[in-house]
């Protein structure tokens, strides 16, 4: 399978602080490369320095084999943006707005309608076409959102948190269209807080934690290699001495109320180390069956969904 | 590209009642309020001279020929009234600008002088001259010859080195030119603003990720707001010449480079404040007072001929003065050519050079 977009050491700094290390990535011509971490791991950086947005501080960035260092303007003619804000002036009508987006690309006048009239039947809009983009609803902004990054037909597309705050509705449509574009061959590079939609979506998926990838592979390959099995513990009271407790009879991980434990000998004696230890109550015993939810939180120790952008 | 980008904006703009509200209608209304209030050209007018009231003794010589020399006298009538008290009631009821009350015993070697009734808490500017000019006008009156038959005693000449003004300067010749540099300069918070939305929107970001430089982006916003600009000064220019009777004295070719050169620094400015503002709030609240203040110091709203000199030299400081010196020299002085206002012009392109610095030096392409 043919490179569509690969990023070497990729880095960058912002004064003292280093957002994204050096963080090495390949996404295959025709896939959906989900982009999944927690706040602050970098993903928004990571993509606006695919993108060009964002210049960065060491690695490179090629685009179908074309080095956005070298040659910025070809690179970028390969390659789609749909930020996570909507992009889009909302005083004008979406056809308004695509003729602006379009021009940027250097599009002709009967190309640039020709590409309009495919990216607004694309993302259904084409009805609404001469409308204000005011009076849509949250879902028809993102659309349109997205129908401006097809206009130009580039190779790769990134998606960034596409989905926030739209109805189930619109967020079909979305998945539909990312889908068809993927069978038309466009590579997707798609971020997103909602794991069930990574699950869905993406052939691949990079989990990315401070600043670098830590895991690469399809959902089955990183819910086999990180999400295991074990048992979750539910507890009441001092969440930190619970863990010390267990520690010393399995592999723990805390996320919120709940200690998540592989045993390292069986069950009971980290029930017992629990019971022991003063000011803790046992609350629920659940068998953990491993998810890319798991996995993620394996890898991170970060629960994902907290609605903010990194 | 900076074609669509020129299109994309005139349509923000002309969905943007606010703005267009604060960059075309505005002007118009200062234009009429200040140039109602300022207007001194009387032609062909209702008699809107100052009326002077006059109180003297019956069969009185000295006080009929100071009435008469106050009804000569420019932008004054002359008002007899039967008494003193009279008079000093005009006076407090403002029905009159002043009142004259001349005694019957009027000696000025014995300390028995006339009254000149006027309320001296008016401003300093306006009271000084007003007393100067009825002092005047009873001085004629004990000239030797008599107030009617008396000559010209002094004929106004622009000396040479400055160009004739044209005839009966009306206000609007002067508060035309104040508010279009006053408001033109507004372009600077619209250009500003502009780029603080863009950057808050994401569409910013969208313009970084498409195959254009970052100086294109940049010209991308610019360009629009220039050609709003000239379009803003050519409307207001083009209503004082058709509706409000603004004489174009000088060359139309100056008064359209002088015009470019007021748009471009406005716009430069724009980008200064865009590169120093981080929301629209503090655009909407620190530029507005800063572009006010610079307007105020450059004498739009008040002339800087009469201000103080220290003022006036303050006012050299703001592109606004520069501005309106030009704009004076083209709209007033008869043959008024484009040389004649390089100065002016340099010095707007020397503004916009340092504002351009400032604004590239400091601006966040990526934040």
């Amino acid at each position: 399978m043919s490179e569509a977009l690969v990023l070497s050491g990729l880095g960058k700094d912002f004064g003292k602080r280093t957002a994204v290390k050096a963080l090495d990535l390949v996404a295959h011509r025709g896939e959906i490369l989900g982009l999944l971490g927690p706040n602050g791991a970098g993903k928004t950086t990571t993509i606006s320095m695919a993108a060009g947005v964002l210049t960065p501080t060491r690695g490179t960035v090629e685009v179908g084999g074309v080095s956005l260092a070298a040659k910025p303007f070809e690179a970028k003619r390969k390659l789609g943006l749909v930020p996570q804000d909507l992009a889009i002036y909302e005083e004008l009508s979406a056809t308004q707005n695509l003729r602006y987006f379009g021009a940027l690309y250097g599009l002709g006048k009967t190309k640039l309608a020709e590409r309009i009239a495919f990216a607004l039947a694309t993302v259904g809009l084409a009805d609404r076409a001469t409308e204000q983009v005011k009076r849509y609803s949250g879902g028809m902004k993102r659309r349109l959102n997205l129908a401006a990054g097809l206009l130009h037909q580039p190779e790769v597309l990134i998606l960034d948190e596409p989905t926030v705050g739209v109805d189930p509705q619109s967020r079909n449509h979305i998945f539909d269209t990312i889908r068809k574009l993927r069978t038309d061959g466009m590579t997707i590079i798609y971020t997103s807080h909602y794991m069930e939609e990574v699950e869905a979506l993406c052939d691949r998926v990079a989990i990315v934690d401070a600043g670098a990838v830590v895991a690469l592979g399809t959902v089955a390959e990183l819910v086999a290699t990180h999400a295991g099995t074990g048992i979750e513990l539910e507890l009441a009271g001092d969440i930190e001495a619970g863990r010390a407790a267990a520690a010393a009879h399995a592999e723990v991980t805390v996320t919120d109320r709940t200690l998540r434990v592989v045993p390292t000998a069986g069950l009971a004696p980290v029930i017992a180390a629990l019971e022991a230890t003063a000011g803790i109550t046992l609350v629920r015993v659940a068998l953990h069956a491993g998810n890319l939810e798991s996995a993620f939180l394996a890898l991170t120790g970060k629960a994902l969904r907290d609605g903010a952008k990194s | 590209m900076i074609g669509a980008a020129i299109k994309k904006d005139i349509w923000l703009l002309l969905r943007d009642r606010g703005a267009l509200i604060s960059l075309f209608a505005l002007p118009i209304v200062f234009i009429l309020a200040f140039g109602s209030m300022f207007n001194t050209n009387t032609k062909g007018q209702p008699d809107d001279r100052r009326p002077i009231a006059i109180a003297y003794p019956a069969n009185d010589a000295r006080g009929a020929a100071i009435e008469r020399a106050i009804g000569k006298t420019q932008g004054f009538s002359a008002q007899h009234v039967a008494t003193p008290e009279a008079a000093r009631a005009l006076v407090v009821s403002e029905a009159v600008t002043a009142a004259v009350i001349v005694p019957a015993d009027f000696d000025p070697a014995t300390g028995h002088r006339i009254e000149l009734s006027i309320d001296l808490a008016g401003p300093p500017q306006a009271i000084g001259p007003l007393q100067g000019a009825i002092g005047g006008a009873i001085m004629r009156a004990f000239a030797p010859v008599d107030v009617d038959a008396l000559p010209p005693v002094y004929e106004a000449m622009t000396p040479p080195g400055l160009a004739k003004p044209i005839e009966d300067i009306s206000s609007f010749q002067i508060t035309v030119p104040g508010n279009a540099v006053l408001f033109g300069f507004f372009i600077a918070l619209t250009t500003a603003m502009s780029f603080v939305g863009e950057r808050r929107t994401g569409t910013w970001r969208r313009l970084l990720a498409a195959p254009v430089s970052r100086y294109q982006a940049l010209l991308a916003t610019l360009v629009p707001y220039y050609v709003v600009g000239l379009t803003q000064l050519a409307f207001l220019f083009g209503l004082g010449a058709l509706v409000f009777g603004m004489h174009i004295s000088g060359s139309v070719v100056a008064l359209v480079v002088l015009s470019m050169s007021v748009s471009l620094c406005a716009v430069s400015l724009g980008l200064m404040f865009a590169a120093i503002a981080t929301t629209e709030k503090q655009l909407g609240g620190v530029g507005s007072v800063v572009l006010l203040v610079m307007g105020l110091l450059g004498g739009c709203m008040f002339p800087r001929l009469l201000m103080p000199p220290g003022m006036k030299t303050i006012g050299l400081a703001t592109p606004h003065a520069w501005a309106l010196d030009a704009y004076h020299a083209v709209l007033v002085r008869q043959g008024t050519t484009l040389v004649d206002i390089l100065p002016s012009i340099g010095a707007l392109v020397g503004f916009s050079v340092l504002f351009a610095t400032i604004g590239l030096v400091r601006f966040r392409f990526e934040s």
